[in-house]
């Protein structure tokens, strides 16, 4: 067993006050060997494997730390292409299954060519009761024109840690969709830098999650403005139950030079019980004149008049909250892109949240 | 409005960038050590106490580190500050007239005596490290209110009350320029409200800074006692110089239960200051604290109150507006701690970048678990002139209770085309309808000031505006 080293990862862009703890957080990484990959490929998309990574220079929400922990673990590269002007029938499935003891990283590489539509589901689970860790990082191209449809969906368990890596840049008029759910997990990283690099080019991530038992889940997701007329668009939905913690850096940059840029972004979080903790950043960095950032944030009960309503239809007040938290979390699944997913993850979740499961 | 646009052109900075000869009486040398703390104290006739808390201050001042999150403060060098300037008047008065002339013509210009006699129920006026005139009517001294200078408290009736509140909201270990204020503050003022007393009309304390390369490190300490309200404004200028100056003040509140305290702002210092000021407040059971704080001035500023909501009920409001113009980095907010259940806290800000300034709103909300049923909303908007300058937001929340309501919304954007077309087809000038529309941005904090300092305010922003087009 190697050396566990101490890396620092989900920076703020710009970090704020010491004391908050908010500026990054510090994880213990030993990487060793990759998980196999059970991928489906539909036809059209390409596979090979990299020995580098394709796009070094490109930033990702975990940093630079990380990525270096990564480099120097992960001993090849898959990449998947979608070739210019393909548009795949099907999504590219790729589903990995962590065993106890695990301490795998894999590293990923997407490509949508120019004209080119790719809709990819990964999705990260662990056997039960399996206790280890695991990461992977993803980077992306989306060309001229090109739409990616990416959904990463982590339920890795309860004694399982997990850091999940993104980073990607888009072409002129590139459409990208990011859908994140975490269902589970010890301690989950993740989050994204993804650079608005073409003109008229768009970002819209949802964001949902349910951190539950002592679990917590450390986010850091970062929509950079570079070209004009950039779009994006950020929906963050959770459930903190029991005693469990979260924190979200969420930060919309709108560079110079982006003229006309738009950025968007909310969150709403239900807090269950009395022992979580919620933490939120949402940082605006602008340094151009002719743009739009917004930001809207509510933490907390649920809204008294709600209550009162639900309560008037018979409903206690156990149900109406676990009833809104389920709400959450379907508002977001029913957006993949991707039926046998929906339907997988509707069967894990059951008629209800982790607690329920057993 | 032909009349009011007539009297904006006719501002001039040279209401506030005068400067006197420098005639101090004393100044201590530049730099830091134990003795240059040694003497402070002896200057200022410290109780031993005082002394050794200085001393203390100091050493925690050496081992911390400079904030790394913030505007550079690379510019600032404590070598070259001078912490103590005495000026040349003999003791503090109570009568303009014998004040010295020169530094009463100073007051006379920013308008002070003319704004006691109008409006204030007491005035303190702060020339370089001493004050130099201190007076409260008689009518608001009947009713038991203390407003001196803090030195005299130090040392008179109210010993015990100072040595047990002086630094204890904001201690030396709270930050670096916390503990320098520890080792080298001199001046600013003490103010104490009965219980049940209703100070009807506000109390001011002006703080002027005329010594070129000095820092000002006043400490205001302010208790209202219980069912009492206190409305407290603080103004602050400088004369421009091509070197830095700096202000480390320090201003602690506490609010009485059932309480109000009112606490008002109009900062201009000059565009060589570093700005780096500590306030902060607790507030009891009821009590209510306001923040009104426009900030305009400085090259560098780290600004954020705080309010300690200690109390069942306690509630605190922040009302801000900064306005960041060429060669400013402006970095303020407020920090909002729920300690206690049923408390409520609301920020309304406003931000304003222009000609390559930079503005940056900076906030933090943690409501602890003993909080339950505490609220709290955040509002923040920031407004870009041009694509030279830079804002941003960073506002924090830290929530460790199921049983809160937070609300936050942030905004930034430019002014509307068709809002500058509209006032321009009414006949005002691009420059006058920028200003216009600038100000109503800016209403947030203007309407909670008492009129004369919201025109000062109003007066400010168009003065900022000016040459903005083009």
């Amino acid at each position: 067993m190697g050396e566990i080293r101490n890396i620092k990862l989900n920076r703020l862009p710009a970090i704020t006050w010491y004391w908050l703890n908010m500026n990054e957080a510090s994880v213990g990484a030993n990487f060793s060997g990759a998980a196999v990959v059970n991928a489906e490929v539909p036809e059209g998309i390409r596979t090979r494997e990299e020995e580098k990574n394709l796009f070094p220079e490109q930033p990702t929400g975990a940093g630079k730390a990380f990525t270096k922990a990564v480099e120097a673990s992960a001993k090849s590269v898959q990449v998947y292409t979608a070739p210019a002007g393909t548009k795949a029938d099907a999504p590219l499935r790729l589903q990995y299954s962590y065993q106890d003891g695990d301490r795998s990283v894999n590293a990923v590489d997407l490509v949508a060519e120019k004209n080119s539509e790719l809709t990819v589901v990964m999705d990260f689970t662990a056997a039960p009761d399996a206790s280890g860790s695991a990461a992977i990082q993803t980077k992306f191209s989306a060309g001229e024109n090109a739409v990616l449809r990416l959904v990463q969906i982590v339920r890795v368990g309860q004694n399982f840690s997990f850091i999940n890596d993104l980073g990607g840049k888009t072409g002129d008029n590139a459409r990208v969709e990011v859908i994140h759910l975490v269902l589970s997990g010890k301690e989950v990283y993740q989050g994204y830098q993804i650079d608005l690099a073409g003109y008229k080019s768009s970002l819209k991530t949802d964001i949902a999650y349910q951190v539950a038992g002592e679990g917590h889940l450390d986010m850091n997701y970062f929509a950079n403005h570079i070209a004009k007329k950039t779009e994006c668009e950020i929906n963050v939905n959770g459930v903190l139950r029991d005693k469990a913690s979260k924190i979200l850096r969420a930060t919309i940059d709108l560079k110079r030079g982006a003229v006309g840029a738009v950025g968007n972004e909310k969150e709403d979080v239900l807090l269950m019980d009395e022992g979580v903790r919620n933490q939120t950043i949402p940082l605006i960095l602008c340094t151009e004149e002719d743009v739009v950032g917004n930001h809207g944030a509510t933490i907390g009960r649920l809204d008294e008049s709600l209550m009162f309503y639900l309560e008037s239809r018979g409903l206690n007040k156990e149900e109406i909250y676990e009833m809104m938290a389920k709400a959450r979390i379907d508002a977001t699944v029913r957006m993949i892109p991707d039926e046998k997913t929906k339907q997988e993850i509707n069967e894990f979740l059951g008629g209800g949240l982790e607690d329920d499961e057993d | 409005m032909a009349k009011e646009k007539t009297y904006v052109e006719d501002i001039d900075r040279s209401m506030y960038d005068f400067r006197n000869e420098e005639k101090d009486e004393f100044r201590i040398e530049e730099g830091l050590t134990p003795d240059i703390i040694l003497e402070i104290s002896k200057e200022k006739n410290d109780p031993e106490w005082m002394r050794d808390f200085r001393l203390k201050s100091l050493d925690i001042y050496n081992k911390k580190q400079v904030p790394d999150w913030g505007p550079s403060i690379e510019g600032l060098d404590m070598d070259n500050i001078v912490t103590y300037v005495r000026p040349n008047t003999k003791r503090m008065a109570k009568d303009w007239n014998d004040v010295p002339d020169e530094i009463k013509d100073t007051f006379e210009r920013l308008g002070i005596p003319q704004a006691e006699r109008k409006s204030l129920a007491g005035v303190g006026a702060q020339y370089d490290s001493e004050l130099v005139y201190h007076n409260v009517k008689d009518e608001v001294a009947a009713q038991g209110v203390i407003y001196t200078d803090i030195e005299s408290a130090l040392r008179g009736e109210y010993a015990d009350m100072i040595r047990s509140h002086f630094m204890k909201l904001v201690p030396p270990t709270d930050h670096k320029f916390a503990a320098l204020h520890g080792a080298v503050w001199s001046g600013g003022s003490f103010v104490y409200v009965p219980k049940g007393v209703h100070v009807d009309i506000p109390l001011q304390s002006y703080f002027r800074l005329n010594a070129k390369g000095a820092g000002q490190f006043e400490h205001t300490l302010i208790i209202v006692d219980d069912d009492a309200y206190l409305h407290f404004i603080e103004g602050c200028s400088a004369p421009k110089y091509n070197v830095a100056n700096l202000h480390a003040g320090c201003v602690e509140l506490y609010v009485g239960k059932n309480s109000t305290l009112r606490y008002s702002t109009i900062e201009n210092w000059s565009k060589n200051m570093y700005n780096l000021n500590t306030k902060r407040a607790r507030v009891e059971e009821g009590g209510k604290v306001e923040w009104i704080s426009g900030s305009f001035g400085s090259h560098v500023s780290y600004l954020y109150p705080m309010s300690i909501l200690a109390g069942r009920g306690a509630r605190a409001e922040f009302t801000g507006v900064t306005f960041a113009g060429r060669g400013q980095n402006l970095d303020t907010g407020c920090k909002m701690v729920h300690s206690a259940p049923d408390t409520s806290s609301y920020v309304s800000t406003r931000s304003i970048s222009k000609d390559g300034g930079i503005s940056t709103f900076r906030s933090s909300v943690v409501v602890n678990s003993q909080a339950k049923n505490s609220k709290s909303s955040v509002s923040c908007q920031s407004l870009m002139l041009d694509a030279e300058s830079r804002s941003d937001t960073i506002p924090a929340m830290d929530i460790r209770t199921q049983q809160a309501d937070i609300g936050h919304e942030a905004k930034i954007g430019r002014i509307s085309d068709d809002a500058v077309f509209y006032l321009m087809s009414r006949g005002l000038s691009e420059e006058d309808a920028r200003a216009l529309i600038v100000s109503g941005f800016a209403d947030n904090v203007g309407k909670e000031l008492p009129l004369e300092y919201a025109v000062e305010m109003n007066n400010l922003i168009r003065l900022e505006m000016k040459g903005s087009i083009g």
